[in-house]
């Protein structure tokens, strides 16, 4: 159901990504997270395309974590912050964090290597159907995705719509 | 400590397997998040003054993570960027599997010396794919064919060309400019391929009917070619 991944960059570290539908408790759980009980950034699942989106994302964070050259003040933040095509911190938020009222919510979640301790924490605290990673594509909202990254009709001709959001999110620093 | 900076990147290259060394960049195969992937790292030089060092290889480490972008919008395939590292200069990006360089399929194609008329087919998608680049005011500023790939298994007709390699590219909507560019490639490549004049004349023709600037660019480029170097008759 839920995916784990290491980051061959940062090997003490693995991301585990779950994906949570007909979720009741949105807004306790976003309190919860802003409030450093649950280690998962809460992410709307409409504007992910493939869990590699979510991964370089955390791959991303973290360098930028262990560099000392974050944009937004926390780990969590910061993984939302860097799907967004835009250097727009609140933006980002708004577009790619979950909201109060969304009834599903994709979480990525970045701990130590063997200790999965984390992901039972928002396992036991998410009160929804958890269904598996591999399913987001049916989440996934094209045409707002292409809008939002400006996704031109010729790009998607050499390449996949993952492909190109992946790009805008290791360019977007210099662009 | 100059030395303290190569070394910097030691840890992220650590599952990585050097392929390549030019005077650049050091070229690593390797996986990022399990997809196979290329690492260029630009090491840190240390005949250069370490200021000069530092500015010079973090703009073109930049200038190749965006024209990357920029020509992706334009629908010019080049790898995929994955993830770039600005403190170390390095780049992750798309692997491309079993490709070869044009450079090399030109001289397996000619030494083999059947079907050279294949390399026709080559010569009119590099035309277009370049009259594409142009267009964006794209100048890639090391055309030769080592700096473009073609997909495995797509040496035939339509061929799927990759470019590579932009860390001499810059904007400019010149004619001059973009001459300039195309002289590169007609030097590198009259000089690596023997008796390929007439392909490259089909390579031009091709470039001339994909883009309607083209006129202007090919008049700059017979400017150069008289300008070019040891062009006077004098001893």
């Amino acid at each position: 159901m839920h995916v784990t991944h290491e980051l061959e960059l940062f090997p003490e570290y693995s991301v585990t990504q779950m994906l949570f539908t007909d979720v009741k408790n949105a807004a306790a759980l976003r309190k919860s997270a802003m409030e450093g009980q649950i280690n998962g950034a809460l992410i709307n699942p409409a504007m992910l395309v493939d869990p590699f989106q979510a991964l370089v994302a955390a791959n991303k964070a973290v360098h930028l974590q262990k560099a000392g050259k974050m944009k937004t003040r926390s780990l969590l933040s910061e993984i939302i912050f860097n799907l967004s095509p835009t250097n727009n911190i609140s933006e980002a938020f708004r577009r790619f964090g979950m909201s109060d009222g969304d009834g599903a919510v994709h979480v990525v979640t970045v701990h130590p290597r063997e200790d999965m301790s984390d992901v039972d924490t928002i396992l036991a605290r998410v009160e929804g159907r958890q269904v598996p990673v591999g399913e987001i594509s049916t989440f996934t909202d094209v045409p707002g995705i292409k809008k939002l990254y400006k996704v031109t009709p010729s790009e998607e001709k050499c390449g996949s719509l993952l492909e190109a959001v992946v790009c805008r999110m290791a360019v977007k620093d210099v662009v | 400590m100059a030395s303290d900076r190569s070394d910097s990147a030691a840890p992220l290259l650590a599952g990585c397997a050097l392929w390549k060394q030019g005077a650049e960049a050091r070229i690593y195969r390797g996986k990022f998040l399990g997809r196979a992937a290329v690492v260029k790292h630009r090491f840190p030089k240390r005949y250069r003054h370490p200021q000069l060092d530092e500015k010079l290889t973090r703009r073109r480490t930049v200038q190749e993570a965006r024209a990357a972008l920029r020509c992706r919008k334009a629908g010019i395939s080049v790898p995929v960027v994955y993830f770039v590292d600005y403190t170390t200069h390095c780049i992750f990006m798309e692997d491309l599997v079993g490709s070869i360089t044009v450079r090399d399929h030109i001289v397996t194609t000619q030494q083999s010396g059947d079907n050279p008329e294949s390399l026709g087919g080559l010569a009119d998608e590099m035309g277009r794919i370049l009259a594409k680049m142009h267009d964006e005011d794209v100048i890639h500023g090391d055309l030769t064919t080592s700096n473009m790939l073609l997909r495995n298994g797509s040496e035939g007709p339509g061929a799927d060309l990759v470019l590579i390699d932009f860390g001499l590219s810059y904007t400019s909507a010149l004619p001059e400019d973009k001459g300039v560019d195309m002289y590169v490639l007609e030097k590198a490549f009259l000089s690596t391929h023997p008796n390929t004049e007439s392909l490259f004349q089909q390579l031009l023709n091709s470039y001339t009917a994909a883009s309607k600037k083209a006129p202007a660019v090919i008049k700059k480029l017979d400017e150069v070619r008289l300008r070019g170097r040891k062009r006077s008759m004098v001893g």
